[in-house]
């Protein structure tokens, strides 16, 4: 069953000089009840954006412009504001935030936090009644059920990271968006954090997530379809093995193999970064975006607008016969 | 005994060391001053008399009165002696009335104009401080740049300002003095009236300069809080705004409370210039007149209040940010450890 359609979402940043950045540039995909959708890219894609974007939630700066985002048949871009905020958010579909380490109120104890957040979407629970489930819900996600006495400096980066996650699927939402949930973590307690968001999924307590990360290899273990970001737009989208194995587009193709499957007891280390830098999403790009960066460039990449489009059974946005590709490449 | 207890009593320890460190220094500083205190009073009270034994003797009977012929030592174990009687000395210059009683003479004009004028213009100047934060744009616009001006100037610049505004120009308000000249302090509507006209340009004066500080660090504090990442994530819950609000000012109050208790330490000197200015009769006014005669004892009196009351202030404000600000609390915990 389709969850999350999203159709041609289009979202920009209104910077105090009235400049427009459009961060997410007509990006559309769809994901099933049960689905981990994984989406990577390089920082400054527009990962963050995009997952910001999904939730509805538009505050300055960041503006909507067109598209839909539609949950379980509903367009939420098309709710209004207080709607949305009592019946979507959280509800619907909920975050992680990037920095989740920062994103508590200091001077507020975690249960205080839980029960706000309870008031507002189901106020005729009692305070009890919440501290109980909250209680119940920390114990089921193997978290000490003290923290929620806690005030947040009390917890350690790790422990907070977790602490965010449970409260953010407190309400246990439709969708989970998870934005890069690992990324400032030490490498065992980003095991810890992976497991505890499969174990989401494996308890039903979230019917699917989409997880944003930089670091491609995470996702193999956790992901069953893959989007790849650039500029602001999907430029690849497949099932995790085919985007990790078998990358289509070119930008894609440079991702992965700038990063090395490890070997058994050998640390994964990037042999090459992609050289340039993306565009600035300031200016008004024609033509392929990657097609400054890229090994192939044909004259007819520089110009027009490409769409992301199935060939072959596999959906990319390029325009280069794959032969091509996969000889230069070779 | 919890760390928390234990952090409070070694606190107290320090305090108390400061304590007689200051009594010390309030002891000392005000007799490094050039010249000697009786000759001041000789020249008063000698005025017209030519006979040089008798002027002799009385300036000696002064010394012993006062005894200032003693050692300096001598003078101090008699001034800590007196202190801890809750005795501060006969003052030189208005002998030979008490220290304490034209301290406690002094001190409720002092604090009926300091204490209501503070808490106004921290009440008012963080309340402005919120709204341009929050509100942004023209509020914005407006706010932050009067703040800036008022916090700017000197503050006396104000006591003067209105001074010659309001009472020299346009003749409202009276120009000097407690209350009017020749009123008896009494129970009465033309006494309570006069003291409240007596009372608005000091008043005023502090208020501005109260409302201009704290406006700016409020509105500061108040900007960055409303950035944190905290905010956007539980507008990402959907907590309502009005509740996030009150998150963000809760902890951009915090520092601000500092401000306040600080500036209620300092509530008996803090306005010693703006009560010289309107002569206001509140121990700003007393501690100058006392400087200007030598007054020892009075001067050491009036700054051992001063000092009393800022270590008290910074005692409870200690006390206060550890019970209201968990990361303060954690912090004086773990000094212990
Ligand atoms: N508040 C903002 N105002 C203006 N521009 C912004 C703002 N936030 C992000 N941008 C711009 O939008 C683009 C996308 O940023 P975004 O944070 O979505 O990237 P990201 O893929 O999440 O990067 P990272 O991996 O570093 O988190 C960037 O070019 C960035 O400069
Ligand atoms: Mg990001």
């Amino acid at each position: 069953m389709k969850l999350l359609s999203v159709q041609e979402l289009k979202t920009y940043y209104k910077t105090r000089f009235k400049e427009k950045i459009v961060a997410v540039d007509g990006v559309s995909f769809d994901l099933e009840e049960g689905e981990v959708l994984g989406i990577a890219g390089e920082s400054g894609c527009g990962k963050s954006t995009l997952a910001l974007s999904l939730i509805g939630l538009f505050a300055m700066p960041l503006c909507y412009d067109s598209g839909s985002i539609i949950i379980n048949g509903q367009d939420i871009t098309q709710l209004d504001k207080e709607t949305r905020r009592v019946n979507v958010l959280g509800k619907k579909i909920a975050y992680i935030p990037q920095a989740a380490m920062n994103a508590l109120n200091p001077t507020c104890r975690i249960k205080n936090f839980i029960f706000d957040i309870m008031k507002e979407h189901h106020p005729q629970m009692s305070k009890e009644e919440v501290y109980h489930l909250a209680k119940e819900r920390f114990k089921d996600l193997n978290l000490d059920e003290r923290v929620l006495e806690a005030y947040p400096n009390e917890l350690s980066g790790g422990m907070k990271q977790r602490t965010v996650i449970a409260i953010s699927t407190i309400m246990n939402p439709d969708i989970l968006v998870a934005d890069e949930p690992t990324s400032a973590l030490d490498v065992s307690t980003q095991k810890v954090v992976m497991r505890m968001l499969k174990s989401l999924m494996k308890k039903k307590i979230v019917k699917s997530m989409i997880f944003i990360t930089h670091e491609l290899p995470l996702l193999y273990h956790i992901a069953d379809k893959i989007m790849v970001m650039y500029a602001g737009q999907g430029v690849e989208f497949g099932t995790s093995e085919e985007v990790i194995f078998k990358p289509l587009h070119p930008y894609a193709v440079e991702l992965m193999t700038s990063i090395v499957v490890p070997e058994v007891g050998q640390k994964a280390q990037k042999l090459s970064s992609i050289p340039g830098a993306p565009p600035n999403l300031k200016y008004k790009i024609d033509g392929c975006r990657f097609a400054p960066r890229c090994k192939y460039v044909e004259e007819r990449c520089k110009t027009g607008f490409i769409d992301i489009k199935y060939n072959e059974e596999r959906m990319y946005r390029c325009l280069l016969n794959r032969k091509v590709v996969d000889e230069v490449g070779a | 005994m919890s760390n928390y207890f234990k952090y409070f009593l070694r606190k107290f320890v320090w305090y108390l060391f400061t304590l007689v460190i200051a009594i010390g220094l309030n002891f000392i500083l005000p007799r490094l001053i050039e010249g000697n205190p009786v000759d001041y009073i000789m020249a008063k009270v000698t005025k017209g008399m030519t006979d040089a034994n008798s002027i002799k003797s009385m300036y000696e009977n002064y010394m012993a009165e006062f005894k200032l012929n003693l050692p300096l030592w001598k003078q101090f174990m008699h001034y800590v002696a007196g202190v801890f009687q809750g005795d501060l000395g006969t003052s030189f210059g208005q002998y030979p009335r008490k220290v304490t009683e034209i301290i406690g003479h002094a001190l409720p004009w002092t604090i009926a104009l300091q204490l209501p004028a503070i808490v106004t213009g921290w009440v008012i100047g963080n309340v402005l401080g919120a709204i341009a934060a929050y509100k942004k744009g023209i509020y914005d616009k407006l706010i932050f740049p009067l703040t800036l001006f008022i916090s700017s100037i000197p503050f006396f610049v104000f006591s003067i300002l209105l001074l010659y505004g309001f009472s020299i120009v346009f003749e409202i308000f009276p120009s000097s003095g407690s209350y009017g000249y020749g009123m008896d302090i009494e129970f009465s509507l033309p006494f309570i009236v006069s003291a409240i006209k007596h009372h608005t340009l000091p008043f005023l004066s502090i208020v501005l300069v109260m409302i201009g500080g704290q406006g700016i660090g409020m509105r500061e504090m108040s900007i960055y809080e409303l950035n944190a990442d905290y905010v956007k994530y539980s507008k990402l819950m959907g907590i309502r705004d009005s509740k996030i609000i009150k998150y963000v000012f809760r902890n951009a109050m915090l520092p601000q409370i500092t401000g306040l208790i600080l500036s209620l330490g300092t509530v008996i000197a803090g306005g010693l210039i703006t009560e010289i200015v309107f002569s206001y009769q509140g121990l700003g006014t007393v501690m100058f007149n006392a400087i200007k005669g030598r007054d020892y004892p009075l001067i050491s009196g009036c700054t051992l209040i001063v000092s009393v009351t800022i270590l008290i202030s910074s005692f409870l404000l200690d006390v206060i940010y550890g019970l209201v600000d968990p990361r303060i609390k954690a912090a004086q915990t773990e000094e212990l450890s």
